[in-house]
């Protein structure tokens, strides 16, 4: 489902990614773990278009920079850090729907799914960090995309949104979604992943280390060792 | 590209600059100005007995011709930067998107919205000015509203390449407010001194004041306010000897589309390849 070859990311001289290769097959779910800097973030940038990059990336077989709209419309996004300028939460979800083509009464049912149906007609930039965070989890879901791409998605919510946003995860995974999640949270990674890719300093780290939930750190390329 | 995709991001573009209290301050201040200028008119008119149309469309052409770049150039140049910045235009170019839709739509909204201010100043004015003044040269006030809007067209091209090009808020005012000094101000100076430094022809000065879309709207506006060529200075005589007044018209018209499209193709062919958090 998710496919990168030769991943290589320069940013101001800076190699960011060298020859990163991985396959997510369809239904699985990723995380992407290692410490800040490794190119966890830039990798799932890769997927989505968002850099320069050399080498090849596909998502169902559309090429991520030849067929952006094709690939994108098959990814749901749930950055590091989210801000969606001066809009209303409800704007921002129609805003999305319309884009993606999806019907706007499905915007009410993703405020619900995440908490925020009563705060539909407030700005987003009086919402707490775990309320942003929240919606853009509501906005990565509408049109219910195949693939989701999470970059530390349960970073700034609290107890109870962290319990919440499990159990979305487990009744996506359920529902067959493919999910590639960027983390270095052991909760995170132990609960909501079947495989780990380490990275570190832009490279795959080749020596698999098993993971609290007995899940094995792979090389990227093959395929890891499935619980 | 997919132009009811444009017309998304160009509404909501819209809906942003018209929320923003920079565009909201700089709207209301060309309106009072607006406003200011057609009462001076009429009552100048009142004494002296001349038309207060023709006479307020001539100073509304002068603060078009300052507020407008100031407008667009900022506007234009917060677009994109303050995006990136905050980060908020990685989501947007996530979703099934090209970054050329992005761009246009982004470029089309802030259009609309500078030309919806320009409408409400010049709008208000015009209504109020005809309804106490009457008469005066309508044609001339609606082909001013056009010249001002294709210099908005023009000037936020240079915003929106500006923004691209520093991909910083703080970077991108200073920029712009350079520009603006540059284009409304100092230009002539540098005109002059550039004519008398290198002994310049009319037909080098003629190219020099062409460069700039600040000039070139003040040689439009003038000509469609007068018949007389010595109001247009010695670079709209030499135009007019070179080209004839349709010519003349042609090319400055001409002049702006360009600055534009050239100036959003730059800021385009950066956007294409830039780096998003």
């Amino acid at each position: 489902m998710i496919r990168a070859e030769q991943l290589a990311l320069v940013i101001d001289e800076r190699r960011i990614l060298d020859r990163v290769d991985f396959v997510v097959a369809r239904g699985e779910s990723v995380a992407l773990v290692g410490p800040n800097g490794s190119g966890k973030t830039s990798v799932l940038r890769c997927l989505l278009g968002l850099v320069p990059f050399v080498g090849r990336a596909t998502i169902d077989g559309h090429d991520v920079v030849r067929d952006p709209i094709g690939a994108r419309s098959l990814v749901g996004y749930v950055p590091q850090k989210v801000a969606f300028g001066d809009a209303r939460a409800g704007e921002v979800l129609t805003f999305v729907a319309r884009l993606r083509g999806v019907r706007r009464d499905h915007v009410a049912g993703a405020l619900r799914d995440v908490g925020l149906e009563d705060h539909a007609g407030e700005r987003v930039r009086t919402f707490s960090g775990g309320m942003q965070q929240r919606l853009a989890i509501a906005v990565a879901l509408l049109g219910d995309p195949p693939v989701l791409l999470l970059d530390e998605p349960s970073a700034s919510l609290d107890e109870e949104g962290q319990s919440a946003f499990f159990d979305l995860v487990r009744r996506l995974r359920g529902s067959g979604h493919t999910l590639l999640l960027a983390s270095h949270r052991n909760e995170e990674v132990s609960s909501l992943t079947d495989r780990t890719i380490r990275l570190d300093g832009g490279h795959v780290v080749a020596t698999p280390v098993a993971t609290p939930n007995g899940a094995r750190v792979v090389r990227i390329g093959t395929r890891g060792e499935r619980r | 590209m997919r132009f009811p995709v444009i017309g998304l991001v160009a509404a909501r573009e819209l809906r942003e600059a018209m929320r923003s209290r920079w565009f909201a301050m700089a709207a209301i201040c060309f309106l009072l100005l607006s406003l200011g200028l057609s009462m001076l008119g009429l009552a100048g008119a009142q004494r002296s007995g001349l038309a207060g149309f023709d006479r307020t469309t001539a100073s509304l052409l002068n603060l078009a011709l300052v507020f407008v770049p100031l407008i667009t150039l900022t506007l234009g140049g917060l677009s994109i930067a303050g995006e990136i910045e905050d980060q908020s235009l990685g989501l947007l170019l996530a979703q099934p998107v090209t970054r050329l839709e992005v761009f246009a739509g982004k470029y089309l909204g802030l259009l609309a919205a500078v030309v919806a201010a320009i409408a409400v100043g010049f709008g208000a004015t015009g209504v109020i000015v005809g309804w106490s003044a009457g008469g005066g040269d309508v044609r001339a006030f609606l082909a001013l509203v056009a010249i001002t809007i294709l210099l908005a067209a023009a000037t936020l091209g240079v915003g929106t390449a500006l923004s691209v090009g520093l991909r910083s808020r703080a970077r991108v005012v200073g920029a712009a407010f350079s520009i603006w000094l540059l284009l409304v101000y100092v230009s002539d100076l540098g005109t002059i001194g550039l004519t008398v430094a290198r002994n310049l022809g009319p037909g080098q000065v003629f190219v020099l004041a062409l460069l700039n879309p600040v000039q070139q709207a003040r040689v439009l506006g003038t000509l469609a306010l007068s018949d007389r060529v010595d109001v247009l200075g010695p670079v709209g005589v030499y135009g007019i000897d070179l080209l004839g007044a349709p010519g003349l018209v042609a090319v400055l018209v001409g002049a702006l589309l360009t600055t534009a499209l050239l100036t959003l193709g730059a800021g385009y062919s950066l956007f294409r390849k830039a780096v998003v958090q």
